[in-house]
């Protein structure tokens, strides 16, 4: 009997504490690429959200709530991706989930549409994603805005003749499809363009094809293995200008001297001195492109759940969405307006040189 | 200048397909178990060489022990799995199961171990160049030729001349003689696929060493060694070696031709006539 009782009294207190937690604690989910040729630039995604999030809750949470993000590893795959989606919102009810990468956010996208769940992309750029769902927010521009500022910025500088490496990928037939429209528009020529495979390293053939067109430039559209390009690149002694997007943001990519002069442009988001010391004590790595973009992320969405809070409503995908459509503007890190569910944000021209990316040049969207 | 360099590219990556195709050929032609663990043990070997020379191992020392670890796996997998099925009259389809299973268990350790990330040799020596002409070359390009035909022959010398490899093809020829006859089909079952394992590590260690290490990498080239093996006719380790380097030169230049989307399947449809009207492969195995 007494058994009895001790136990009644211990699941009591259970109940009561997990009905503290979840008062208390609002929990979001992250589907990143944490391994894989992608798991690099997903570790950044998941420093960013966290460093954030070490702020927000040291500061108290939102209107007293602390702020948890569950991570799922999709090693930068749709399958491996839907199948964490649904762990993570039928399982764990998570009301909003970061993603990043063009092929898994759009594989996931229609579960969001489904099931109202808002998705938060501040990485993938595939021109696609900004019709996928309503309920995707991307909190950076489709990587047709940069592509065309790009090409003009190379014609202007005589480089006129082009060809192109794109990866058989979402994003990178999206970078594909852009350069040609862009490039022609701007003046210039395509005279070849050749695929790779996600994760494939073997660059040769399509970098040999590419130099036989004798180009001025090769615009690069792959989102893995840009180091081994690279490599493969100065092993042929090849002598092209090599320009690429934001996908180019790859911190073994840029210390590698194989990438020497090449170009990329960057979505602007420069880290204050002291915030960028903080995070370099935290973390003991830089405070690097696409830690900004998700430390920016993490504070957009604090920022609209501090809206759904206030005016005492549910904290559903639905009410977080149309919280950041009503603020549109954020001054945080990264300064994005929300015309649409997809932010517009100015970029610059970059330049590797002696294993740092260099800005050359401020662009802006025309 | 293009067509050289892509028939010298095609010719590298062809005598690394050869090597695995010659294996994989090895296995089937005396065991006749389709061996998909062979992909593990090719991707076992360039993490462990990798290890070996990150803990200040030399490159060469690195590279022979691999082929050697790889052997012992090659020939505790035959003994504590394949011979195991046998002993229970396990059917050719569990046993491919099996293999399966184990490709993937090898897989998947080695990228919890390891991570999935794209590894790079610190081995500058790799990357050298040579120019040949207009040909430009790396180090590691250039031995993987060498050591592809030196194993070509070797294996071509071994299977025709040793007792050993006698003893495979009259085992690969007639199992059941074999026994009556005590050649004793289970140790020679033993020793080929530790032959074969040691055989793919070389290939599983030069290919990284150029393009770099990913857990997954040994399906692709597995599935190419089958078509080879299949197409230069089984039980043929010249078939196997000159198809697997055929493929590879034509999917190479190809590329002349049609845009790199179309190479791959371009290239295996070639070889879907051709087996149309030559189903018993390229060479007859003797």
């Amino acid at each position: 009997m007494t058994r009895a009782i001790r136990w009644l009294l211990g699941a009591a207190l259970a109940v009561a504490m997990t009905g503290t937690v979840s008062a208390q604690t609002i929990r979001f989910g992250a589907i990143l690429p944490l391994t894989g040729p992608g798991g690099l630039i997903g570790t950044q995604q998941m420093r960013g959200i966290q460093f954030a999030l070490q702020q927000i809750n040291a500061k108290g949470g939102v209107r007293g709530h602390q702020i948890e993000v569950v991570f799922e590893d999709n090693q930068a795959k749709p399958d491996q991706s839907i199948l964490s989606f649904n762990k993570l919102v039928d399982l764990q009810h998570m009301p909003m989930i970061f993603s990043a990468y063009s092929g898994p956010t759009l594989a996931m996208a229609p579960l969001a549409t489904r099931k109202k769940v808002l998705m938060v992309n501040a990485g993938a750029q595939a021109d696609a994603l900004a019709n996928a769902s309503p309920y995707l927010i991307n909190t950076l521009p489709t990587i047709g805005d940069e592509i065309a500022v790009l090409s003009k910025w190379l014609v202007r500088n005589g480089k006129k003749r082009a060809a192109i490496l794109f990866e058989n990928s979402a994003a990178g037939i999206s970078g594909r499809d852009n350069y040609v429209k862009s490039f022609i528009a701007a003046g210039g020529t395509i005279l070849a363009q050749e695929p790779s495979q996600f994760g494939q390293t073997d660059f040769r053939p399509a970098l040999l094809k590419l130099a036989d067109s004798k180009p001025d430039v090769m615009l690069v559209s792959i989102t893995a293995a840009p180091q081994q390009m690279a490599q493969q690149y100065k092993q042929l002694d090849l002598k092209f200008a090599v320009a690429g997007t934001t996908f180019l943001q790859d911190p073994l990519l840029i210390a590698d001297p194989a990438a020497e002069g090449f170009l990329h442009t960057q979505l602007q988001s420069q880290a204050p001195a002291e915030l960028a010391a903080e995070f370099k004590q935290k973390f003991n790595v830089e405070m690097e492109f696409f830690v900004r973009q998700y430390y920016n992320a993490m504070n957009i969405v604090a920022t609209a759940l501090d809206k759904v809070l206030a005016e005492k409503k549910e904290i559903t995908g639905e009410n977080l969405r149309q919280a950041i459509l009503t603020i549109r503007r954020f001054s945080g890190l990264i300064p994005v307006e929300f015309k649409t569910n997809t932010a517009t944000v100015p970029f610059d021209l970059n330049v590797m040189r002696g294993g740092k990316d260099i800005l050359l040049e401020e662009l802006k969207i025309q | 200048m293009l067509l050289l360099q892509l028939l010298v590219n095609g010719l590298v990556t062809g005598c690394a397909l050869g090597m695995v195709a010659i294996s994989f050929s090895l296995v089937f032609a005396t065991t006749k178990i389709f061996h998909v663990a062979h992909a593990g043990v090719y991707t076992m070997a360039g993490y462990l060489t990798w290890s070996l020379i990150t803990h200040g191992v030399p490159d060469a020392l690195a590279m022979i022990l691999s082929v050697a670890v790889c052997a012992i796996v090659g020939a505790l997998i035959q003994n504590q799995l394949y011979d195991r099925l046998e002993r229970r009259r396990a059917t050719p389809l569990v046993v491919l199961i099996a293999s399966l299973g184990l490709l993937a268990v090898m897989q998947n350790i080695i990228a919890a171990v390891y991570t999935p990330n794209i590894l790079q040799f610190p081995s500058p020596w790799s990357s050298r160049m040579v120019s040949v002409g207009s040909i430009r070359l790396n180090y590691t390009q250039m031995l993987t030729v060498v050591i592809g035909l030196l194993a070509y022959v070797a294996t071509v010398q071994f299977t025709t001349r040793s007792i050993l490899g006698k003893r495979i093809r009259a085992v690969a020829s007639n199992p059941f003689l074999a026994e009556i006859t005590q050649l004793a089909p289970r140790s020679v079952y033993v020793y080929v696929i530790a032959i074969a394992s040691a055989l793919v590590a070389l290939p599983g260690v030069l290919v990284p060493l150029d393009l770099g290490l990913q857990p997954y990498g040994g399906i692709t080239p597995l599935l190419t060694a089958t078509v080879a093996m299949i197409a230069g006719g089984v039980g043929s380790i010249s078939g196997a070696f000159v198809v697997a380097v055929g493929i590879a030169v034509l999917q190479n230049l190809s590329l002349l031709v049609m845009p790199g989307e179309w190479s791959i399947g371009v290239t295996f449809f070639i070889f879907v006539i051709f087996m149309l009207f030559r189903p018993t492969g390229l060479f007859v195995a003797r």
